[in-house]
């Protein structure tokens, strides 16, 4: 009965690979499986980044004002603005070469097809411009990979539709985990139970015979999806005591690594697939510089957080990044010394599965795209291709091993053959 | 697919070189009348490429009005008219098929955008829409079958009774349960009476809280930036705003004291500032004024102490009843706004400020602020949002370049097609906001640009009307007549008040046509669309008295929608149905209320951390509620079950019987199979919970009450199983009636602590946690 249910859920396209099945199978209140990774972290620079302040560098015909193209800095194959003397606090460009240079990937010249936030942010998180039901990259992986986990896809901001695959979890703060770790215990109190433990058995085992008879009656499409995921969030909800011994004892207080702490410890402890992470403010109308110069050293000191504290946690080698923002900004300034929105910038990645030191695409002299080529990813001006976001999350649909998973194909990307970018990952 | 067969036929007459182009244009009444080839017109042509692409220039007031293709938007008209003007729109197809140039179709060729069609390509060859439209042309015509016939949308849906009806009213929109006298007349008149008693409720204090609450969720106007005093600003309230801080209160003695009264009346002063564009929603909705006053009142709402902050409280003061009750609302108008020097800042020929109510409040203007780059952009966005219901950044169309249009233009929102199509629409109306353009957050959102409006920008106007300059001192006001006679107003308030009352948005039009479900999806949409639309129409006439909307709502079909009375199994079925029924998450404040309702008094511990975690939002970083449970707040749920059950159960039997609100019925010396009338107490004692937590009406041989029963039995049996030795003859420290120094509850047969297993177990259910 519990099988058909299941079948007829993913049929109807409901959110529910949720382990209404697997935990009754395993007794009442039984635990989930620990998630062991890859995990999966998106950072965005919301907002819109200027990348010819990091690593799409130009500096000529006045594009930049902070340097000419003679400063500009090199690490392998990488060249990026230099940053160092102009930076208050963060880190610098010429810091985050040196320590990432051979593990990074960029790609130059992604066409984010139109300029305004609000579709650009949705287009950058699923890889579909024209629709509001498709789910971010960071929402499917954690619905294809972890759906029993109970803090499966973690967002701290940016775009984070979920496509009705799986619940979000927002945690503000990294003593919200601690509170949540201990729900049974009196103010969180493992020592002081609300009830004894066979008391608390009983009372799972008599939630899973309720559910377990609802499996059989007529229910509307939407109540048997809000009771199954009712009694899926109760169960694993569980396992959060396992976050509590990673949480740092000392919480930074940077808005990235605060956020990092929490999707970190959460990973660490097997309760999580993936998050958003974001940090704003890069929508730089006005002073661009001097608001970019703030801005990308704290995004980077961030990265370089999640880098630190994931080699700290033993989790490092399973980590997969996404370094991005929803756009670009002009190659020239505007009245107020700002910019505007650009349609072409640039993404980064890092991890498990990505050979880094490498460079691809680019932007010409006026910050134009230049396509390149989908399986040789060379420069290709005349048959090459504008890679956009559709070209992206395809390429980490593939990567994750999630191409052919029934929620990936619910939202297919429809990329042709001859377009998909052949080795993206090295 | 659901014309997988039709396709296969329709290719092998292609191979067969069978088919040619050239529908025949005299045949075309009567090919309506063949049902095969309507189905496929209907489920085919016209919803996947007619209504989607074609409509949306082509129709009386479109852009391509002036071209001869020119169709009926069913959808719009009502129901009796449908028939006809599908049947006209199946006429203009066939004929637009016959048409043939370079003895190919016109239809194709436009469609895919040659023959200088305006739209552009709206079909790509070879698409799903390409090859639909192809299969259109075929003569002879193929015959089509559609695999499934839906049956009407409401049959097999179990309705909720007027009884639990009344009860979900009553929690949602007044947070309590419902009183005996309004049951009595529930039980008495149905669905009458639930009108009446909901008349009532509209007339409750409570009902104005939630209606708060529920239109802040759609404007987020609480999540304004920095204190709230800035609202008001310093350009112009500059000497007033901060009246407060004149106040010495040297009638206390106490320096602490002294402080601590001021802090507090900043603090009051700063709840009515935020206060007062819900009070505005509150007058009108109270006294059932216009709704359309929402975009129009030449009035706002100030409370004493906001009259004080614009200076105009000597003039109003004995309007009030209580010059000190920051809580009391009167409605006023500010006169023209001058600057601190007191020189006229705004010259106006009324010498008033042109009201136009939320439009014109500083409360809005600052929530949504502008920047000289963004030029009102994001207000237009969010007007058109919030007052007509149009999502503009919903679908932003693809450019081939964004890039190089922006650098082959001097001006591309003025000159790139693509960008003109948007800008068109949304500049106009930016402009009528060019009063407002002061960026500083600090003085206010009034003043124009030193320099004038921008010329790089379409003028000032709505959708195709040019603001009249005798018009431009109260261009906003304009706006606000103008979007209050529009029709898509009433829709939009409809809409919003769906929200209020299931907390999700109205459905979306499908996108996908090759989603094989797509017909279901489009059914679902346009049946609750139908539902909108009729109750948007009634809205109106009744003066637009929101009021109406929300008794319309409840006693609509997709509100009390509430099981199937047999399982669906088609999945087209099921897709329709899909979003059908409230099926609610609860949000923090919803279920603090209902804890108060039920058990007498708040829990006390949903403070701002626990909300965010619980999918609440705090109306700035955070403004979207979450609608499923994650497994952060199903630990939240844990808590809070275990925590609420703690909390009252041993309290409510510490009290006589008569006064207990979860045991009126029991004794905790009562054990069950002592004999069977103890049994049966027990049983009786479990319905009263169900009923009072659940707000099931459970008969005592019902399964789920026998369910809780084996669950308090296996409890008390197993703790005396166990013995003595091992299980305390008392309640838990934590969970004892009595307060912090009170002695710890005896309980001897393990009792209590098996009812607070049961309370426990009810409070992590659905019925209890979902609306």
């Amino acid at each position: 009965m519990r099988r058909e249910f299941l079948k007829l859920c993913s049929m109807a396209g409901l959110g529910l690979s949720v382990p209404v099945g697997r935990s009754a199978q395993a007794g009442p209140g039984k635990e989930p499986d620990l998630y062991e990774g890859p995990y999966y972290i998106v950072l965005n620079a919301s907002g819109g980044w200027d990348t010819t302040y990091l690593m799409d560098p130009k500096g000529i015909d006045g594009i930049n004002r902070l340097y000419q193209e003679g400063d500009i800095q090199s690490q392998g194959p990488h060249t990026f603005a230099p940053t160092a003397t102009q930076i208050e606090a963060g880190m610098s460009n010429e810091d985050f070469y040196q320590a990432y240079g051979d593990e990074l990937l960029v790609l130059n010249g992604l066409d984010y097809s139109v300029n305004n936030h609000s579709p650009c942010s949705r287009y950058m998180a699923t890889g579909k411009l024209d629709s509001l039901a498709f789910p971010t990259f960071a929402a499917l992986v954690a619905a294809c990979k972890g759906p029993s986990c109970p803090l499966a896809f973690m967002t701290f901001g940016n775009y984070s539709n979920t496509g009705n695959l799986v619940p979000m979890a927002r945690v503000p703060y990294p003593q919200s985990l601690k509170l949540l770790a201990n729900a049974d215990g009196v103010q969180g109190n493992p020592k002081a139970p609300y009830h004894d433990d066979f008391v608390n058995e009983r009372i799972e085992r008599a939630l899973q015979e309720q559910m377990d008879s609802r499996l059989s009656r007529a229910r509307l499409p939407r109540m048997e999806r809000a009771q199954s995921m009712l009694y899926a969030a109760q169960i694993n909800s569980k396992t959060l005591k396992r976050v509590a011994p990673y949480i740092a004892d000392k919480i930074p207080k940077q808005r990235l690594a605060t956020q990092a702490e929490i999707a970190l410890s959460s990973f660490k402890a097997g309760v999580a697939v993936s998050a958003n992470l974001s940090i704003g403010q890069f929508d730089s109308h006005a002073n661009n510089d001097r608001d970019q110069m703030k801005l990308i050293p704290e995004f980077l000191a961030g990265i370089d957080y999640v880098m630190k504290r994931s080699e700290a946690l033993g989790i490092r080698e399973k980590l997969v990044v996404v370094i991005q923002s929803e756009m670009g900004r002009t190659p020239t300034y505007n009245k107020g010394e700002g910019k505007d929105h650009w349609s072409i910038g640039s993404i980064m990645f890092m991890g498990q599965g990505i050979r880094g030191k490498r460079v691809l695409g680019a932007t010409d002299e006026k910050q134009f795209l230049i396509p390149i080529h989908p399986e040789s990813l060379a420069k290709d001006p005349e048959k090459g291709i504008r890679v956009r976001p559709e070209h992206i999350h395809t390429a980490l649909r593939e990567h994750a091993g999630i191409a052919d998973h029934p929620f990936s194909k619910r939202f297919p990307l429809k990329v042709p053959e001859t377009e998909l970018l052949k080795g993206l990952w090295g | 697919m659901p014309f997988g067969w039709f396709y296969r036929i329709a290719l092998r007459l292609w191979l067969l070189g069978l088919p040619c182009l050239g529908y025949s244009a005299p045949d075309d009444d009567a090919a309506f009348t063949n049902p095969s080839l309507r189905a496929y017109f209907l489920e085919e042509v016209w919803a996947k490429v007619g209504e989607r692409s074609c409509l949306k220039c082509h129709h009386p007031a479109g852009d391509a009005e002036d071209s001869r293709f020119i169709l009926k938007d069913p959808m719009r008209l009502p129901a009796a008219e449908r028939p006809a003007a599908h049947r006209a729109n199946h006429k203009i197809f066939a004929r637009m098929a016959g048409m043939k140039k370079k003895g190919k179709s016109l239809l194709l060729q436009k469609a895919v955008g040659e023959l200088e069609h305006e739209g552009e390509q709206v079909v790509k060859p070879g698409s799903t829409g390409y090859r639909i439209l192809e299969w259109f042309l075929l003569s002879p015509p193929p015959s089509y079958t559609p695999d499934y016939s839906p049956p009407p949308y409401f049959s097999d849906i179990e309705m909720l009774s007027a009884a639990r009806l009344l009860r979900r009213v009553s929690l949602s929109l007044v947070g309590r349960l419902p009183t005996p006298g309004e049951s009595r007349l529930v039980a008495d008149r149905d669905m009458d009476g639930l009108m009446q008693v909901l008349d009532g409720m509209m007339r409750d204090d409570a009902f104005y809280d939630r209606l708060s609450e529920g239109f802040n969720d759609i404007f987020l106007l609480m999540g304004q930036d920095g204190v709230a005093e800035r609202i008001a600003g310093y350009r112009n309230f500059g000497d007033t705003r901060m009246w407060y801080q004149k106040r010495k209160f040297e009638h206390i003695e106490d320096e602490k004291a002294r402080k601590r009264a001021g802090w507090s009346l900043a603090d009051d002063y700063r709840v009515s500032i935020l206060r007062e564009p819900f009070e505005l929603i509150d007058y009108i909705v109270r006294n059932e004024r216009p709704f359309t006053e929402l975009v129009t009142a030449d009035y706002i709402m100030v409370s004493p102490y906001t009259a004080r902050g614009y200076g105009i409280f000597e003039e109003l003061k004995e309007r009030f009843k209580d010059p000190e009750d920051f809580l009391e609302f009167v409605p006023a108008r500010l006169k023209a706004l001058t600057l601190r020097t007191g020189k006229p800042d705004q010259v106006t020929p009324t010498g008033m400020y042109p009201h136009a109510g939320l439009l014109t409040t500083f409360h809005y203007l600052q929530r949504y602020p502008t920047t000289d780059t963004n030029r009102n952009r994001l207000r237009t966005r969010k007007f058109y949002e919030h007052f007509l219901g149009i999502d503009l950044m919903a679908l932003a169309p693809r450019v081939t370049d964004a890039a190089a249009v922006d650098a082959k233009y001097a001006i591309p929102t003025m000159e790139a097609p693509d960008c003109v199509v948007c800008h068109r629409l949304v500049d106009p109306v930016a402009g009528l906001f060019r009063d407002y353009q002061n960026t500083s957050n600090d003085n206010g959102p009034y003043g124009p640009r030193e320099e004038g409006w921008f010329t790089d920008m379409f003028g000032p106007g709505f959708e195709g009307e040019d603001l009249p300059e005798a018009d431009r001192w109260r261009s906003l006001q304009w706006l606000g007549r103008i979007t209050a006679k529009d029709p898509r107003f009433a829709i939009a308030m409809v809409e919003h008040v769906y929200y209020i009352l299931t907390g999700r948005k109205v459905l979306p039009a499908p996108e996908d046509i090759e989603d094989p479900l797509f017909g279901s999806r489009r059914r679902a949409y346009q049946e609750q669309r139908r539902w909108i639309e009729a109750i948007a129409r009634d809205f109106a006439g009744n003066n637009f008295n929101l009021k109406v909307v929300f008794k319309d709502l409840v006693r609509s079909p997709f509100y009390r929608a509430d099981g199937l009375s047999t399982v669906a199994t088609h999945p087209r079925r099921q897709a329709e149905l899909d979003d059908l029924g409230v099926v609610h998450l609860l949000t923090p404040e919803q279920l603090g209320r209902k804890i108060s309702a039920i058990f007498g008094e708040p829990w006390g511990r949903f403070n701002d951390q626990l909300k965010i975690l619980y999918g609440g939002i705090d109306s700035r970083a955070v403004t979207e509620r979450l609608q499923d449970p994650s497994g952060a707040m199903g630990a939240v749920q844990r808590i809070l079950s275990n925590d609420v059950a703690c909390k009252h159960v041993a309290r409510d039997f510490a009290l006589p019987a008569s006064e207990r609100i979860l045991f009126p019925g029991i004794e905790v010396d009562v054990v069950p199979g002592a004999n069977e009338a103890a049994d049966e107490n027990i049983r009786r004692a479990i319905v009263h919970l169900h009923e009072r937590i659940l707000g099931r009406m459970d008969a005592v041989g019902d399964p789920e009450v026998e369910r809780a029963f084996h669950l308090f039995d296996g409890i008390v049996r197993e703790a005396q199983a166990r013995g003595r030795d091992k299980i305390a003859p008392i309640e838990s420290y934590h969970c004892k009636s009595s307060g912090q120094d009170g002695p710890r509850d005896k309980d001897p047969h393990y009792t209590i602590r098996a009812w607070r297993a049961v309370v426990t177990y009810l409070l992590r259910q659905h019925e209890f946690l979902y609306e």
